[in-house]
């Protein structure tokens, strides 16, 4: 059999270090391993300075890219700059246009998402808890779930008319399967022997079911609702191009219409700033509704 | 009295090819006040004995009963212990022990004693408002164990309670039972893997077979209540380790 070498180092490495007579020399010392930079490190945990500090770069990077961008387009009407969108932006604020139709989208992804969270909170949790109606829903959600809702715009618009009730409903459809299906995925996470355990202290279906199981997923479900909560916003921009007399994508359109390419991107850097706020948002819920569950 | 009776009790896993007999009309009984551990090798169907007394699994023949009544299904009277995982985590430990109190529908009052009472018993009063996450492995299970006592139960099932912890906290919680065990005065049935422990806690062992699952060999051990870490090196305690690893292989 062959002896099996040592893991050499990559190179030898050259070390200062000083000498009795207090002078500095050159020594080189064979190592064993190889050395691996803290940025770059595989799952390596990194510092706060340097997650701030990198974060910042990522984005003045971005911006920068934009600008620059910006600035060398010949047809200066079809990327704005970051200052013109800036400043449509606050225009926008002023006239009071943001304000209602911000409002009015999200009024509807409000009501529709929620809506979409109760029913996948239901049917999720029956689904992960019991196999009768897991095996009673398999079928039709595993069809359901592939049919694009967005398909489904010109049949909800032809059912339901031009009002608010489509918007919702496309709302719902687009990701009431989504939430019914992960959520299902967390409460079946919990684990058995808590449920074991429950029934030997006395416990009966109903107080598992809303004590343990309910209680055990309440932060899974906030991460699922957190997760899916862009696709929501995504079946909102659908069904606001399609039909609506105000809201942030009708807003979107219009201003295509008048080749106002800056108001179209301040609209966008309002979408983009919404779903960071109710990410935050939904994160603090969680953390602070099941501390227990901080990773 | 005889606390606990298991009458015939097979148990046989339906498969699509053939069918596992995991148990095979296994009868054994523990009296009021005793400990008594079932040891045998893994999977010869220990655990699942254990689930069908605490009423988690259900026989195909023969019953278990509890103080003469028939066992149907899980209840507080028969407390039971886990390997792990099994402490409620957004509950303080106070919460977890109070929790099978509280769905007994114990007033307030006796509760807040019966758990003060308990944290005492099992020396972790001031851990009493930390979560599970903030304890040791050998501390969750003395939540554990606080937690199935309880409600008060008629016989206190432990399922490899100690398997997952380290030597030196194994021996620690092993004395620990035995303390709880002297001074409370409950009936203990407890699985093992390891004869050692075995040996150690109880006054009888009932050794299984695996393939079906049976029971092998019933065996008194030989010390009293009074024992202590010296009973280890004891040259009975020696032989009777050897003979029941023999046993099971």
């Amino acid at each position: 059999m062959e002896a099996t070498a040592p893991v050499r180092g990559e190179r030898e490495r050259v070390e200062r270090s000083v000498d009795e007579t207090g002078r500095s020399k050159s020594v080189t010392t064979a190592v064993r391993g190889r050395r691996q930079s803290s940025l770059l490190r595989i799952r390596g945990e990194l510092g706060l300075g340097w997650k701030i500090g990198l974060g910042a770069l990522g984005v003045a990077a971005f911006i920068t890219l934009w600008a620059v961008k910006a600035h060398l387009m010949h047809q200066k009407s079809v990327l704005p700059t970051p200052a013109a969108t800036w400043s449509a932006l606050l225009e926008l604020k002023s006239d009071g246009i943001l304000s209602t139709d911000l409002w009015a989208s999200l009024q509807r992804v409000l009501i529709g998402y929620s809506i979409s969270v109760a029913i996948g909170m239901v049917v999720g949790i029956a689904i992960g808890t019991f196999a009768s109606v897991e095996a009673f829903f398999e079928a039709q959600i595993g069809f359901l779930r592939y049919i694009p809702a967005t398909a489904l715009t010109p049949v909800f618009l032809l059912l339901l008319g031009l009002d608010e009730a489509p918007k919702i409903w496309l709302i719902i459809v687009g990701t009431v399967f989504y939430n019914i299906l992960m959520i299902a995925d967390v409460a079946r996470a919990v684990p058995r022997e808590l449920l074991n355990a429950s029934y030997t202290l006395g416990a009966g279906r109903i107080t598992v079911l809303r004590r343990v199981i309910l209680r055990h997923s309440a932060p899974g479900i906030i991460d699922v609702a957190r997760i899916n909560l862009a696709a929501a916003w995504l079946m909102l921009v659908v069904a606001e191009i399609l039909a609506a007399k105000q809201g942030l994508a009708y807003q979107v359109v219009r201003a295509q219409r008048f080749r106002a390419v800056d108001k179209m991107f301040a609209i966008l850097l309002v979408f983009g700033l919404i779903g960071l706020a109710s990410d935050v948002l939904l994160r603090w819920l969680r953390n602070v509704s099941s501390p227990w569950a901080r990773p | 009295m005889t606390a606990l009776d298991v009458d015939g009790v097979s148990k046989v896993f339906r498969r699509r090819r053939r069918d596992v007999t995991a148990l095979d009309s296994v009868d054994l009984h523990v009296e009021a006040g005793e400990l008594v551990c079932l040891v045998g090798a893994s999977g010869c169907g220990k655990s699942t004995m254990l689930s069908i007394i605490g009423g988690l699994d259900e026989a195909t023949t023969g019953e278990v009963r509890v103080d003469g009544e028939r066992v149907v299904g899980p209840g507080a009277d028969r407390g039971m212990v886990f390997q792990g995982y099994s402490l409620y985590p957004w509950k303080t430990v106070a919460d977890n022990i109070g929790f099978g109190l509280e769905v007994g529908g114990w007033p307030k009052a006796k509760r807040l004693e019966r758990i003060d009472e308990l944290l005492g018993v099992v020396g972790l009063t001031d851990f009493k408002d930390a979560l599970p996450r903030e304890l040791s492995g050998g501390m969750k299970q003395r939540v554990a164990i606080a937690r199935a006592l309880a409600p008060e139960p008629d016989v206190l099932l432990l399922d490899e309670p100690f398997g997952a912890l380290d030597a030196h906290t194994k021996r620690h919680l092993q004395d620990f039972l035995l303390t709880v065990w002297r001074s409370l005065g409950v009936t203990i049935l407890m699985v093992t893997h390891d004869v050692d422990e075995a040996i150690y806690l109880s006054s009888r062992i009932y050794v299984m077979s695996a393939h079906p699952g049976r029971i092998a060999e019933e065996i008194d051990v030989p010390f009293g209540q009074a024992r202590g870490p010296l009973i280890k090196r004891d040259p009975r305690f020696l032989d009777l380790r050897d003979e029941l690893n023999d046993m099971i292989g």
